[in-house]
């Protein structure tokens, strides 16, 4: 059943946009970080932009049917380390998140996990080979996630654990969800949230996702990043500050401005003609991806792009909508753009994984 | 089944997508409200927590004489301010600045405590004290240049130009008066900090400066006349002093001295008595130089003639059921005679026969009782009470100048409107205001100065006569010490006793001395008036304030060019003028009223002076207003050979406005064409780029305006030509 795998089968033009964000991203990088003490971090950037060039091309090669059959290894190894977190792991900022490697770097499993759960639901979906989704099998997917979930709350880190969620809903809705089961999960999940927000969350994490709603109402606490941030975004007008020229972004108004709040700092510096083209090139990237999810091989490969896009587009939309004020404060980065080697090597990752499928289209 | 498994997939994945699309395009809207619909709004929210706007000071306009000298002007100094929150250690760095600034600590450190982002150290420091700052190096100083107002020539003319306070706001004088045009519009200082109130740079808005005002002062005029009133106080120990020189044609000030005086770069901790402006806020009663006006009223209505006679009933006289005595008894004076000895009964006499309707009409019409309208802060109206609030002796008193308060300025003016035939032409003080284009300096501004409302208080003809009797007055009378060296002067002495603020009634001490009168006598260059207020031991207008005079127009007459109108060294002048001298008592006593009057030690004048006095043509000393006396009066008729003639025509053919140029290189200097022929004055004027207006042939013995002044490209010179 082998057949010759090209290259040329490679999504090169996925590639070349992804390519595009990633270089607005680093000279944005060097615009909020120029003044401050991470100057120079647009250089690591590119490092991490290379590595996760050469990790996606690894990846790519990896026939994904493989990585589906093992998924379980995976899966019961990142169970693992997220307890190691708990019990090793180096507390920075109150929480529990990383795990110290011995060449100095640090280790976050939380952001693996969401690969590997896009896996493993993807397998679970794509192994019912046609049946009709039950309530068990929906039981089943909610402890699939709901295990590696619990554990990163723990940590605490909810804006890592809200990302699972995505990945949740997109397995179940494109597995084949019977309409009454999502009527059900919607009606139990509206019924949850009062005794969650009464005793589930933690005052901290309260004020945050109440404050993006009213900051004017807490100028100097948690109101105070959507703010800045509204500032930054509204003062830049139709063509923004110029590069280099946002006071906000310069003057470290805005809060760290070369990660989560990226597109706060782009969007005063170039404006809301910057802003829309930004927004597109995303949502070109996007568009190309469910593409591929529509044209893949099989349904594991379609669940599993899916994935992907799903995650994507909930770190984007939950970013951007935190600049804008639409979402509370999570500290969800904006995948390609913010700095940081755990967001960028994810992604590529994920990236490599869509190429996979991609270049194994033809081989059914 | 497995089709639409598939189609329901395909559904689900469109729905999927479609669920994005919606919530980029929110996105996208709620970017276009933030960016464009909310932007000025959030654009000032980001400035306002961006940027501290401090107010830098405008430059304050330049005040100039009329010849372009600064008379105030601006400098850059330093200003040193902090940067608290940038300051490691702001205990020692209190310390040191107090040190400097020699302060206290403590005072100093609550400033550095009392703003994160900026607080001002010291303003506008001397350059000598900012180095020491400077030099410390200190982390979280700054330095901000800003205009401090600097006077370079000191006490000169200080209550008329005024001073400043520490924000650079007009207190006195021109400052205040015009503080407004000489402010400008402060600039902005931006302190743009971060987050973390770290400054991390400034934009400044240039402040706008002030309007430059041009004096119609001239530098060298008032430096003449506060020396010479410097001088004369040290001399007579005078409590205070005013001069004014004006030209009585339009009613320039070309000098105006107080003293005592202050030193505006000083300004703190001033004497207000220093600070007072005398010639426009002062309030006296003027004595005998208000004859002027009662003489003038009565030639103006005619009820009396310059030859007509008075029994001056030995010097006393009932106005009013109260006795008045003449400071001397006098017989029989003509009315000219009673202005050149200063009678009084003769002055009641004659303002009784005028009336107190015409009178008040005069004293009206002359400036008294309202504002000149010159342009500085505190002018007086003065006191004139309505003639039915007088009593019956009022026009009596008032005729020799009690019961009725003038201002010094007042005075000149009422003098002037006789030197300048009988008009009335108001005080000004400020030619005019040029704005200066940012950059630009140095480059040519021209004034144009015109006069204000003038009006015909007495005729050409009475203001003739009065100009006559006032010559006869310096060349005969109590004013002999005015007599100057080549011009022939006129004039007018005053002493008068001063209203004790305590007793309300005369001091027997404390006199008012004073001179008021103008020359050249024909064509009146300047007016010149002088008063001595409580000068110790010699108290009279004649000894002391006609020498004054005197010594003031000599010198302001030559340095304005103005051409001799008589013989100069005139041996007849100087001996009358030597004479004068050792006569301690030219007038005797001041001028009494019913029951307060001095007992008088009958001190007879040196009969030769007297008759020469009843004949000055056999004398020789012709006054130089022999032309406007009419025919019949022959005595005056034949004028002497070799006097320099002066044309009759020559005043109605001089401009009656002066033209003030503000320097320049696009002014031209006014050559002299004095002694030359037509010819070579037209090819003269060629050269300098003026116009000549010729009048009469031969060669020239007049000019309009004088050698020395400056005239815009084009401007026209009036030049009068005799054999």
């Amino acid at each position: 059943m082998r057949r010759f795998i090209s290259f040329r089968d490679f999504d090169w033009v996925l590639l070349a946009f992804v390519l595009i964000i990633c270089g607005i991203g680093v000279l944005e990088i060097y615009s909020a970080t120029r003044q401050t003490k991470f100057i120079g971090f647009q250089q690591k950037q590119i490092y991490w932009i290379m590595a996760g060039l050469f990790l996606m091309f690894l990846v790519s090669m990896v026939n994904y049917q493989a990585l589906l059959e093992n998924v379980h290894w995976f899966y019961i190894a990142s169970i693992l380390s997220l307890v190691g977190v708990a019990l090793v792991g180096t507390r920075v900022l109150g929480a529990k998140r990383w795990i110290r490697l011995p060449g100095g770097q640090h280790f976050q499993p939380s952001e693996w996990i969401k690969i590997v759960l896009i896996l493993a639901l993807a397998k679970y979906f794509s192994d019912l080979a046609g049946r009709e989704v039950t309530l068990r099998d929906i039981i089943k997917s909610f402890l699939i996630a709901g295990i590696p979930m619990a554990l990163v709350l723990k940590q605490p880190d909810l804006g890592t654990a809200l990302t699972y969620v995505p990945i949740l809903i997109c397995a179940l809705f494109l597995g084949g969800i019977k309409l009454k089961h999502a009527v059900g999960i919607l009606l139990l999940g509206t019924m949850m949230i009062y005794p969650v927000w009464r005793w589930g969350l933690k005052p901290y994490q309260k004020a945050r996702l109440t404050s993006f709603s009213e900051p004017e109402a807490d100028p100097r606490g948690s109101g105070y990043q959507i703010q800045q941030s509204l500032i930054a975004v509204g003062s830049g007008g139709l063509i923004g500050k110029g590069a280099l020229k946002g006071s906000q972004t310069q003057g470290a108004f805005i809060p760290i401005p070369y990660t989560d709040f990226i597109f706060a700092a782009f969007a005063e510096e170039h404006g809301f003609v910057g802003a829309l083209i930004v927004l597109l090139l995303y949502f070109i990237v996007l568009m190309r991806l469910i593409q591929n999810a529509q044209t893949a091989p099989d349904r594991a490969g379609t669940l599993i792009i899916m994935g992907v896009v799903a995650v994507l587009v909930f770190h984007i939309l939950v970013n951007v909508g935190m600049v804008v004020g639409f979402m509370p404060v999570t500290g969800i980065p904006l995948p390609l753009m913010s700095y940081g080697g755990s967001s960028v090597l994810f992604t590529f990752l994920a990236l490599g994984i869509v190429n996979n499928i991609r270049m194994r289209r033809f081989v059914n | 089944m497995a089709a639409t498994a598939k189609h329901e997939g395909r559904l689900r994945l469109s729905l999927f997508a479609a669920f994005f699309c919606l919530w980029i395009f929110a996105i996208c809207g709620r970017l276009l409200w933030l960016q464009v619909v909310e932007y000025g709004f959030l654009t000032q929210k980001a400035a306002r927590q961006q940027q501290r706007s401090i107010e830098v000071s405008p430059p304050r306009g330049v005040i100039y004489d009329r010849k372009g000298r600064e008379l105030a002007m601006s400098v850059q100094v330093d200003s040193v301010f902090a940067v608290p929150s940038e300051i490691p250690d702001q205990a020692s760095t209190a310390n040191l600045l107090a040190h400097i600034l020699k302060i206290d600590p403590k005072e100093m450190l609550a400033k550095l405590e009392s703003s994160r982002s900026f607080t001002w150290i010291a303003r506008k420091l001397d350059n000598n004290v900012a180095g020491r700052i400077r030099a410390l190096n200190l982390k979280g100083i700054y330095f901000q240049k800003e205009p401090k107002r600097f006077y370079p020539k000191n006490d000169l003319a200080a209550q008329v130009i005024g001073y400043v306070g520490m924000d650079d706001e007009g207190l006195a004088g021109i400052e205040r008066s015009f503080n407004q045009r000489l402010s400008g519009r402060p600039g902005k200082m931006l302190i743009s900090m971060d987050a973390r109130h770290r400054w991390f740079g400034r934009v400044e808005k240039n402040p706008e400066p002030g309007q430059n005002l041009v004096l119609t002062i001239d530098e060298d005029v008032q430096h003449i006349a506060e020396k010479e009133l410097d001088a004369a106080m040290q001399k007579t120990h005078a409590e205070a002093g005013t001069v004014v020189i004006q030209n009585p044609k339009t009613g320039e000030i070309l000098a105006l001295a107080n003293r005592p005086t202050f030193n505006p770069n000083n300004s703190r901790g001033l004497d207000p008595k220093s600070l007072k402006n005398r010639a426009v806020s002062d309030v006296y009663e003027p004595g005998s130089t208000f004859k002027m006006v009662t003489i003038a009223a009565a030639l103006e209505e005619k009820v009396t003639s310059p030859n007509e006679v008075f029994d001056c009933q030995m010097g006393s006289i009932v106005v009013g059921g109260v006795r008045i005595h003449d400071w001397k008894p006098y017989g029989l004076l003509t009315v000219s005679q009673i202005l050149e000895r200063s009678s009084d009964v003769g002055a009641i006499k004659i303002a009784m026969r005028l009336g107190e309707d015409r009178m008040y009409k005069y004293i009206r019409g002359f400036g008294f009782g309202s504002q000149t309208g010159i342009e500085l802060s505190g002018e007086t109206r003065g006191i004139t009470k309505p003639v039915n609030r007088w009593s019956k002796m009022s026009i009596g008193a008032i005729s020799m100048g009690q019961e009725i308060g003038v201002s010094p300025l007042q005075l000149v003016s009422m003098t002037s409107s006789i030197a300048n035939d009988g008009v009335w032409t108001p005080p000004r003080i400020v030619a005019g205001s040029t704005s200066v284009a940012q950059g630009r300096t140095g480059t040519a501004q021209t004034v144009v100065f015109r006069p204000g409302q003038q009006h015909r208080v007495i005729s050409s003809f009475a203001a003739a006569e009065m100009k006559r009797m006032l010559e006869g007055v310096v060349l005969q009378g109590t004013g002999k010490n005015a007599i100057l060296d080549g011009y022939s002067s006129a004039g007018k002495t005053g002493t008068a006793q001063k209203i004790n603020p305590l007793t309300h009634r005369y001091d027997r001490v404390k006199h008012i001395a004073s001179f008021s009168g103008f020359a050249p006598v024909n064509n009146p260059a300047i007016t010149v008036t002088v008063i001595m207020d409580s000068p110790l031991g010699e108290h009279h207008g004649g000894t002391i304030g006609a020498p004054i005079f005197a010594r003031i127009a000599q010198q302001v007459l030559e340095y304005l060019d103005v051409p001799h109108d008589i013989e100069v060294r005139n041996p007849q002048r100087m001996l009358l003028r030597a004479k004068a001298k050792p006569e301690e008592e030219m007038e005797g006593s001041p001028d009494h009223v019913g029951e307060e009057v001095a007992e008088n030690d009958n001190q007879q004048e040196p009969p030769a002076i007297v008759a020469s006095a009843a004949q000055p043509g056999g004398q020789g000393i012709v006054p130089a207003t022999y032309h406007s006396v009419t025919a019949a009066e022959t005595e005056h008729a034949a004028p002497a050979d070799g006097n320099p003639a002066l044309l009759q025509s020559s005043k109605s053919l001089l401009a009656k406005t002066g033209t003030v140029v503000l320097d320049v290189d696009a002014a031209k200097t006014v050559p002299s064409f004095l002694g030359k022929p037509v010819r070579a004055v037209i090819e003269e004027s060629e050269k300098a780029g003026l116009e000549v207006d010729i009048f009469g042939s031969g060669v020239a013995r007049q000019q309009n305006p004088m050698p020395g002044a400056r005239l815009p490209t084009g401007g026209h010179v009036t030049v009068q030509f005799a054999r």
